[in-house]
């Protein structure tokens, strides 16, 4: 087996969590979609780590990633929680209060 | 002793500040201003005494010099030069020179505190005085003919102010309005030949024109068809004849002498008209490469003759000695031609002397006579008379200064007339040219003496002619400051101070023997001994080290003469002494039968020669000529051309042409104004941002996050694009 399949694995994670942030209108399933990113750009570490490299930063990283991803998943619902508490809905659309035409 | 700039320079800034601080002060203080003046003038001649110390007596050389420099400005691009240095030049000249001017100003700083006294504009007078002396010492300093020519015109302008300093008097309003145009006139001519110079060796310092003279620079120049060092010569020449009134630019000394009378002292007769003089005796060199010196020869003979003559006349106590003045000008400017450099220095030293101390003694004579009913001071000889018992001091001084001028021995005027009149007959001996110049100087010295021993007669001598005045006239006081000036000056009319001895063997020993320092140390200048001279700045030392010139020297062969003409000067010298010691006792004795004696009566003979006498009161009828012909005839005509020309051709096509010019650039401007930046500019500018930025950035920034997040991608994905396929 070689480096295709898990590229192309992790294309596939990277573009449905694009089209999830693009076309869902709750807040949540956007997070949702950045975790598949992050996961996406993970797995693309971990396997050129492995097929290209001899030594384990790639697996470092994506241990980094992991984190991070936890992190902002934290950060993020809480702004999620605090959205809902202000206007009752978690829909994004709501989120344009900077806007003069609300 | 080395000079520097801090032991040179305060002999010129100390008047200058006390000018500038002066002016200032004048309106709160005149007593203050005139301290400042006086004591400011004072010290300055304390410095200029050591320079003199040091040059006269201590270095014995006639070719001792300090030269420094900073260079004011440089505009020089490629391939032209043009650097202008200003800098100070003093050689045995200049520290006589400064001398006398600060000595002579010192004594009449002293004189004015007691002659202006009852004036209401006490402390302004002495503000001017200040500046015209710190001129002068500029003038005197200077090393270019640049800086020369600012200081002479700060002092025309001072003359200016001074001849009219009692400007509420009409005629002193004209007076200094004549004075400061006619000057004007050979003003313009110099600054001609300055800049004819400057063409051509690009440098007015002294020391560069005289080693250009030696390098032959000036050799086969051409200007306007004549030889260039001809027109410089010229022109420098007719800068003297403005400022020192010789023919035809005299008309303007007589009338200077509607300013106070000591300002007539020092800048009508000691200090200023000597500036045109010194400036000749400089360029020298120059005007004897011109070949212009039997020229300047005969005008400065016509001028000692006329002026002489017109004094003859004269009745104000004051316009004889302002004729007297001119005349004597004259001697110098003969004594320039004749190449009597040394004669004419020494006259123009000793009579700054006799004539400062005169005017002085005018001065006090007049400020002494009032007219009751006019409550003004009296100048008119014809109304004076036996004041020799009212005034003894003044008496003394005047007679010892009349007997210098008139050239009677061991006193000053004849050592120095004598000399100038023994010059000009050996020239007349080898160029028949000369021969004028030299008979007009000698009649003129016979006239001298007759019209100013006719003025002492009149003035002091004989019976009171004028009961009233007489009565009223104060007996002399014995005021420190009105005496002692007039008895110090008349003690340097002693020929002693200037030869040295009566013999004519000097104070100056050198080598054992003793020699005639006037003679020995004031030398023309020979170019070729700067030839060598290397430009050097202000901060090193002197430009030439003392130099002990060998005893021969010292001899006359610096004239280039040999045994043969030697003997001859030597006779020419006696046979004018003898001559002149003739003409003048010939005219003492006449003045003295006419007005003490009475042999003859003066108006006999004015009766008998009517015509003459008349063409003498009106001077020549010289001021007729120039305001009747002159003026009225060429200058105002020209004048109405011009004016024909300015408001006929010039101001209708050039100013109203431009107008029209303006008018249709106002509406070409207008129309650009209304459409392209009204309209275009800011109008357009309003609209790209009220509908077009602001609808479209509305559209773009509605806070659409999921729509920031397509732009973005597809801009991520456009720049990975094309890096792949980069």
């Amino acid at each position: 087996m070689g480096l295709a399949p898990y590229l192309i694995i992790s294309m596939i994670l990277f573009i449905l969590g694009i089209v999830v942030m693009m076309a869902r209108k709750n807040i949540i399933a956007i997070l949702l979609g950045i975790e598949l990113i992050l996961n996406a750009s993970a797995l693309n570490f971990v396997a050129y780590s492995r097929f290209l490299t001899n030594n384990i930063d790639g697996h470092i990283f994506s241990l980094f990633i992991i984190v991070v991803a936890a992190a902002e998943a934290a950060v993020g619902l809480a702004i999620v929680i605090r959205f809902f508490q202000v206007r009752k809905s978690i829909h994004i659309d709501e989120a344009v209060w900077l806007n003069d035409e609300v | 002793m080395e000079y520097t700039i801090f032991t040179i320079l305060p002999i010129f800034l100390l008047p200058f500040l006390a000018f500038v601080l002066g002016s200032f002060i004048v309106k709160r203080s005149e007593k203050l201003a005139m301290a400042i003046s006086t004591v400011s003038i004072f010290v300055s001649f304390l410095f200029s005494a050591k320079i003199f110390s040091d040059f006269i007596f201590s270095q014995f050389s006639k070719d001792y010099y300090i030269h420094k420099y900073f260079n004011w400005f440089d505009l020089s691009s490629q391939g032209l030069e043009f650097s202008v240095d200003l800098g100070i030049y003093i050689d045995n000249m200049a520290a006589v020179m400064l001398l006398m001017v600060t000595g002579v100003a010192t004594l009449i700083h002293v004189f004015s505190i007691w002659y202006m006294a009852d004036d209401k504009k006490y402390g302004k007078f002495f503000v001017y005085l200040s500046l015209f002396t710190s001129a002068m010492i500029g003038l005197v300093l200077s090393d270019n003919l640049l800086s020369l020519f600012i200081f002479w015109e700060i002092m025309g302008f001072c003359s200016y102010s001074l001849i009219g300093f009692y400007h509420e008097k009409e005629k002193a309003g004209e007076a200094s309005l004549k004075a400061f145009m006619t000057t004007r006139v050979g003003d313009v001519i110099f600054l001609l030949g300055i800049v004819a110079i400057w063409g051509v060796i690009g440098t007015v310092n002294y020391v560069d024109i005289y080693s250009a003279i030696a390098n032959g620079v000036f050799e086969g120049k051409m200007v306007l068809g004549i030889s260039l060092a001809t027109f410089a010569g010229f022109c420098i020449f007719a800068g003297t004849v403005g400022k020192s009134a010789q023919f035809p630019l005299q008309v303007w000394l007589p009338d200077a002498m509607m300013g106070p009378t000591p300002c007539s002292a020092l800048i009508h007769a000691a200090t200023m008209v000597a500036a045109g003089v010194y400036l000749s005796l400089r360029m020298y060199p120059l005007m004897e490469l011109g070949g212009i010196t039997p020229f300047i020869a005969c005008v400065g003979g016509l001028t000692a003759f006329g002026a002489a003559t017109i004094a003859l006349v004269q009745t104000d106590l004051k316009a004889v000695l302002a004729y007297s003045t001119i005349s004597q000008l004259g001697y110098m400017v003969l004594g320039v031609g004749v190449g009597a450099y040394n004669a004419a220095f020494m006259h123009l030293i000793t009579h700054a002397i006799f004539k400062a101390c005169l005017f002085l003694s005018a001065g006090s004579v007049i400020h002494s006579l009032h007219d009751h009913q006019t409550h003004d001071h009296v100048q008119e000889m014809p109304r004076m008379g036996g004041l020799k018992t009212k005034l003894p001091l003044t008496f003394l001084a005047m007679m010892a200064c009349t007997l210098a001028i008139s050239g009677v021995p061991l006193f000053s005027g004849f050592v120095s007339k004598d000399r100038i009149l023994g010059d000009a007959l050996y020239m007349a001996m080898t160029n028949k040219v000369y021969w004028v110049a030299y008979l007009l100087g000698a009649l003129g010295a016979g006239l001298t003496a007759f019209y100013m021993f006719r003025m002492m007669f009149l003035t002091f001598f004989g019976a009171p002619r004028d009961e009233d005045v007489y009565k009223h006239c104060h007996k002399e006081s014995l005021k420190w400051n009105r005496n002692v000036p007039l008895l110090l000056l008349s003690i340097f009319t002693l020929g002693i101070f200037f030869s040295g001895s009566p013999s004519g063997q000097g104070i100056v020993k050198f080598g054992g023997e003793k020699y005639e320092w006037f003679k020995v140390l004031m030398v023309k200048p020979i170019p070729k001994n700067f030839t060598t001279y290397s430009k050097e700045k202000l901060s090193t030392q002197d430009n030439r080290d003392k130099i002990l010139w060998p005893k021969s020297s010292y001899e006359s062969h610096d004239y280039g003469l040999n045994e043969e003409d030697e003997h001859r000067l030597h006779t020419a010298h006696i046979i004018s002494a003898i001559a002149s010691v003739v003409i003048a006792s010939i005219g003492i004795l006449i003045a003295f039968l006419m007005y003490i004696r009475q042999s003859f009566s003066s108006e006999r003979i004015i009766s008998r020669a009517a015509k003459f006498y008349k063409i003498l009161v009106n001077k020549y009828y010289m001021d007729h000529f120039y305001i009747k012909i002159v003026i009225r005839r060429g200058l105002l005509k020209f004048n109405r051309l011009l004016a024909n020309f300015d408001l006929g051709i010039y101001d209708r096509y050039a100013i109203d042409g431009w107008e029209h010019i303006s008018r249709y650039c106002y509406r070409i401007a207008d129309f650009f104004d209304r459409y392209a930046v009204d309209k275009i500019g800011v109008d357009g500018f309003g609209f790209v941002i009220k509908d077009v930025l602001n609808k479209g950035l509305r559209f773009l920034l509605a806070g659409k996050v999921q729509f920031y997040f397509i732009v973005l991608f597809l801009v991520l994905a456009f720049y990975m694009f094309r890096i792949s396929t980069a």
